[in-house]
């Protein structure tokens, strides 16, 4: 780009889409080291089960193994996002089918799987809880015997096989008594697979003091260093965590997967160790989307005022806590949506089950609240003979109103999300359309929704070189979705320098600020306004400099379109970045560092106003807003739903790359089409009968409609970085709710159980 | 993984000896289900016999009767774009262009489908609806056996230790359509649910055959459904019959597709709809 252009607000590929285009990305399975070994797990074939005890004698014999790791070779340290009741390898107990219970280093990954499959372990088989209702029956078996002695970062409630509950209200429940019609219903969400293209993987590498450098696929080096110091009791510093290239995370590789086991076989070996899940494993053990079981009531009044919503959760959280606590807790949160309510009560409760962990994906628990919640907003509208949009606009949240518990909303742009969607798709024609073909069915429906940008700190170093160039360093690591573009472009504006002056340093805990993480929709929010006040630094030294050379007083002068810096009306007086950047490296004051961190302090609930009980996150982040319309087809032969068209809008305060924003929009609505159409992991007893990409299947490039409309709004908010708020989830949030009210109004039958597929829609439609 | 053996003989003769003699032998063909299984230790073959080097196993040849044979070895593709593939026949095209994608299109074979005999594949069906036969080799000489007894059970066909399947032949295109009908979860999956039909049209009338896919051990038919179409083509009622019959006679089962009951409930709506457009397709010619 020109000098002069703009760097935010500019629609620039991602700078590293080359690389990837012409396959020199290298992934985690890409990388090697002088000396490197190969690892292997071996999977519990038990959902519950005590581990009597081990065997490996066959697995040291095989030629070429160097060590072979069983849960006695751990110690008793535990990690944990919310509950501290994991070990880095399965110890005293496995409790779900595939768990890793014994490790193996060897010299190629042939004699490693082969040594792995030969460790035999004695167990004593458990009673196996497949579902959150067997976890809460009187005489179940417990999955954790410890829980009320593991460390918890909030008050969790945890009893017997209960992880964490959390309830939080707001009202008056006497506003029920107001309502002239009320909605309720069950519903149940089913469990999905992240299926990144990238499995996961490892590689440890100690050096001889002990010191071990760990790159591996995730999306966060500070919670990749965090967790396998937690889990193997050494001291973080110890551990220097590095990222190669992301293959995508939607939520499953910002908790540990197996980095903990490739350390330990590291340091048990003293060779470089990569340790690379295979896709069925990767299935099998990383972690899913959580299936809800949802109850829900929602009342209006006769002109469609929403009044009243009562909520209740059954979460199934899998083996371990990792983030289900959060995910408990924000979609209560979230369970309003974008709306007023008079009374609103949300309670829930998270249970431990012997299944893989159920953890962070892309909506966090929104996209299943959402199924229900914006499904009853379409019934309360069809009973009422109302516009189901003209319903939502009636009782939407405006500028200035809180969320649901207090919280502050900075900025808010539903209301112009709702009119472009409308305009856009021809809302109000949308009775006429006619199906594509006989024998099919054809209809357009919609539904809003809101997500949360923050949490959670963040920082940023920006350097400034000899030469006058700029190295931004953030620690956030980019997993695809264009988080190296966009704070690229932040720091060219703040410092309004062409783009490719400013280069991003890879993450590093050695030499990175702490960013908690790629997650949250937050990066570009949180790490952004990060950058812009380090950028702001420079800026002051900068001119502190040119004051000096200049012969003026600081505040005379600006930032100049190309890297200089002038006084202020007087054009010809300026000198360059390089002429700043060599007097301070060589003359005066010493190289220009600017730096910032934070933490998002905001508080996210109003005791005044709100009661409180678990809530995992006193302080979360921006509210970004989103509306939705689709346009389907419902084969009436099979019972197939087809997306024909879809208008997803989102206000994300302000788009720093219009291509990025668009690339999430319309990413996060096939995954949320997948959500909504076909994906399931479905369980044969205790073991996951479809952990293959023959039998588990994403919608492909085929499957998604030709038209998805991205429609970016822009209401800034007042601390974001140039306005902006996060992008990466809002965009599925509502895709299930969104197709279940079209299909609802194609059939006259209402979808409570996800997902659509072509059995479940035939059999309503033939009521069998 | 790691194989012993790995022969690429140059003639039919010598495949089906070596086939005989090496213990454990398989034979590789496009070797995308092949390698994959192998990758996925599903499959540990002692010796590997790669078809690639015998030249009458490729392509596809017109023959003196006015039909085909087509090579065991002929990708998908090819036969997905032969346009001699008409009439009655173009139930093999139609069926060979919705298999998986373009790569897999690119790479799989004829003989190695049909060999795998997947019941889900999309050419068992067809290659029963087009009154196909199957030519199978061994170390003694060919023969060759009907499509629809060449599918025998799951994963199960008519050949034996040390056969393979070295080519199909193809009766002469008769006048009318031939059309496949797949539902499947994605685009590019395995048929929950496929029907094959070809409908020869001429001056005496009508002659249709009907096979479902994914509905059971091997491809479904009925002679009752292939009677009750060619003598009633037009008539819905006739349509809806010969779907039950086809539903009674399929044996499916519940899997990560789809239950077994939804199957049974589809196949007569399947059926309807091919027929339809069946009868679409011959009324526009
Ligand atoms: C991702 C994917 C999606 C697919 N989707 C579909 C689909 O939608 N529909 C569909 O019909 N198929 C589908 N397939 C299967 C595809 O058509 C395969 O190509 C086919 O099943 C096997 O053909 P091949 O030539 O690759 O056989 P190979 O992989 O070489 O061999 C497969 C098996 O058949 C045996 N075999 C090979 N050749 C012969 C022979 N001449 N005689 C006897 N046995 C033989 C081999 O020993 C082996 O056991 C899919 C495959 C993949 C990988």
């Amino acid at each position: 780009m020109s000098a002069t252009a703009k760097a935010v607000g500019a629609a620039l590929p991602r700078a590293e889409v080359r690389e990837k285009v012409e396959g020199r990305a290298q992934y985690i399975a890409d990388l090697y080291r002088p000396g490197m070994l190969h690892g292997a797990v071996l999977g519990s074939p038990h959902a519950h089960a005590r581990i009597k005890r081990y065997d490996t004698s066959e697995a040291l014999a095989v030629p070429g193994v160097h060590a072979v790791l069983t849960g006695d070779d751990f110690g008793d340290h535990r990690m944990g996002a919310f509950v501290k009741d994991e070990h880095a390898i399965a110890k005293g107990k496995v409790r779900y089918v595939g768990e890793p219970v014994a490790a193996v280093a060897a010299e190629t990954e042939a004699a490693a799987k082969l040594a792995a499959r030969l460790v035999s372990v004695e167990y004593e088989e458990l009673p196996a809880i497949l579902s959150p209702e067997a976890a809460l029956a009187p005489d179940a078996a417990i999955i954790h015997e410890d829980v009320a002695s593991y460390f918890k970062v909030f008050d969790t409630g945890s009893t017997a096989n209960v992880c964490s509950r959390t309830s939080l209200t707001e009202g008056d429940a006497a506003a029920w008594d107001r309502c002239d019609v009320i909605v309720e219903g069950r519903f149940a969400t089913q469990p999905q697979a992240h299926v990144s293209l990238e499995p996961c993987g490892a590689l440890a590498e100690p050096d001889a003091t002990g010191r071990v450098t760990l790159w591996s696929a995730n999306q966060s080096v500070f919670r990749v260093q965090a967790n396998v110091s937690e889990s193997l009791g050494l001291p973080m510093a110890q551990l220097r965590c590095l990222t190669p290239r992301v293959g995508a995370g939607f939520g499953n590789k910002m908790e540990p997967h197996i980095q903990p086991i490739a350390v330990k076989l590291a340091l048990a070996t003293g060779r470089p160790v990569k340790l690379i899940l295979t896709r069925e494993e990767d299935f099998e053990i990383v972690r899913a989307r959580h299936p809800f079981k949802l109850r829900v009531r929602t009342g209006a009044l006769k002109d469609g005022t929403l009044v009243a919503r009562e909520v209740e959760v059954l979460l199934d959280g899998g083996a371990y806590a990792d983030d289900s606590p959060g995910v408990l807790g924000y979609s209560l949160f979230m369970s309003p949506g974008p709306y007023r309510f008079r009374y609103m009560k949300a309670s829930g409760t998270l249970v431990y089950t012997n299944k893989l962990r159920f953890g962070a994906f892309r909506g966090f628990g929104n996209p299943q609240v959402s199924f229900a919640g914006e499904q009853q907003i379409d019934e309360i509208a069809a009973r009422l003979g109302l516009d189901p949009l003209a319903v939502r606009e009636k009782s939407m949240l405006r500028p200035g109103d809180k969320w649901f518990g207090g919280a502050e909303v900075g900025s808010n742009g539903l209301e112009e999300c709702i009119a472009r969607v409308k305009a856009a798709s021809g809302w109000a024609k949308r009775a006429e359309l006619e199906p594509s073909a006989p024998g099919r069915k054809r209809a357009m429906a919609a539904a809003c929704t809101a997500h949360i940008s923050g949490l959670l700190a963040t920082g940023a170093i920006v350097r400034m070189l000899e030469d006058g160039s700029i190295v931004l360093n953030t620690g956030a690591v980019d997993i695809g979705q264009g988080s190296d573009t966009a704070l690229t472009q932040i720091c060219a504006e703040a410092l309004k320098v062409p783009i490719e002056r400013v280069r991003l340093a890879s993450p590093d805990t050695d030499g990175s600020p702490y960013n908690w993480g790629t997650t949250a929709s937050r990066v570009t929010y949180t790490t952004g306004r990060a950058v812009v006040a380090a950028a702001l630094e420079v800026e002051k030294q900068i001119k502190q400099h040119a004051s000096e050379m200049l012969e003026c007083d600081a505040a005379d002068l600006e930032l100049r379109p190309g890297g200089r810096v002038g006084i202020v009306g007087v054009p010809d007086k300026a000198v360059s970045f390089f002429e700043v950047s060599a007097r301070a490296h060589w003359a005066r004051g010493g190289p220009i560092i600017g730096h910032n961190s934070l933490v998002f302090e905001k508080p996210s609930v109003d005791p005044k106003r709100a009661i409180a009980v678990g809530l995992p996150f006193p302080q979360i982040g921006a509210f970004a807003f989103g509306a939705l319309v689709v346009d389907i087809e419902i084969d009436e032969t099979t019972g197939k739903i087809e997306v024909k068209r879809a208008w997803s809008a989102a206000d994300v305060g302000r788009a720093i790359n219009p291509l990025a924003v668009e690339g999430q929009l319309e990413g996060a609505f096939v995954q949320g089409m997948g959500l909504a159409l076909n994906e399931e992991m479905v369980w044969d007893g205790p073991r996951l009968a479809n952990p293959t990409l023959m039998d588990y299947k994403v919608p492909t490039t085929l499957d998604s409609p030709h038209e998805i409309h991205s429609i970016i709004v822009e209401a800034p908010e007042p601390d974001g970085p140039f306005g902006a708020k996060g992008v990466g989830e809002i965009g599925i949030n509502v895709v299930p709710a969104a197709i279940a009210n079209a299909a609802a109004i194609a059939l006259g039958k209402r979808f409570n159980a996800l997902p659509l597929t072509p059995e479940r829609v035939l059999r309503a439609m033939l009521g069998k | 993984m790691s194989v012993p053996g790995f022969h690429r003989p140059k003639s039919v003769e010598d495949a089906a000896r070596l086939l005989a003699e090496t213990d454990g032998a398989r034979c590789l063909s496009g070797g995308a289900t092949l390698v994959a299984m192998m990758n996925a230790s599903l499959a540990e073959p002692k010796a590997i016999v790669s078809l690639a080097g015998i030249p009458e196993l490729a392509g596809i040849a017109e023959l003196a009767n006015g039909g085909f044979r087509i090579g065991a070895m002929t990708r998908h593709a090819a036969t997905a774009g032969d346009a001699r593939l008409a009439g009655t026949l173009a139930v093999l095209r139609d069926a060979a262009r919705q298999i998986a994608n373009p790569v897999v299109r690119n790479m799989g074979t004829i003989g190695g489908s049909i060999g795998f005999a997947d019941p889900a594949a999309d050419y068992p069906p067809a290659l029963v609806a087009a009154n196909a036969e199957v030519e199978i080799a061994n170390a003694a000489g060919r023969r060759r056996v009907a499509a629809r007894d060449f599918f025998v059970d799951w994963y199960t066909t008519a050949c034996g230790p040390g056969e393979f399947v070295t080519g199909v032949y193809l009766p002469p295109p008769r006048p009318g359509a031939g059309l496949y009908k797949k539902l499947a979860r994605v685009s590019g999956d395995f048929a929950i649910a496929s029907v094959a039909l070809s409908a020869a049209k001429d001056a005496n009338g009508v002659s249709i055959r009907i096979a479902v896919g994914g509905c059971g051990p091997r491809p479904i038919r009925a002679d009752a459904a292939d009677a009750l179409l060619s003598a009633k083509f037009g008539d819905a009622a006739a349509a809806a019959a010969a779907g039950e019959a086809l539903a009674a006679a399929a044996d499916p089962v519940d899997d990560v597709r789809a239950s077994a009951e939804y199957r049974r409930l589809v196949i007569p709506r399947l059926v309807a709809e091919t027929v339809a457009h069946a009868r679409a397709a011959l009324e526009a010619r």
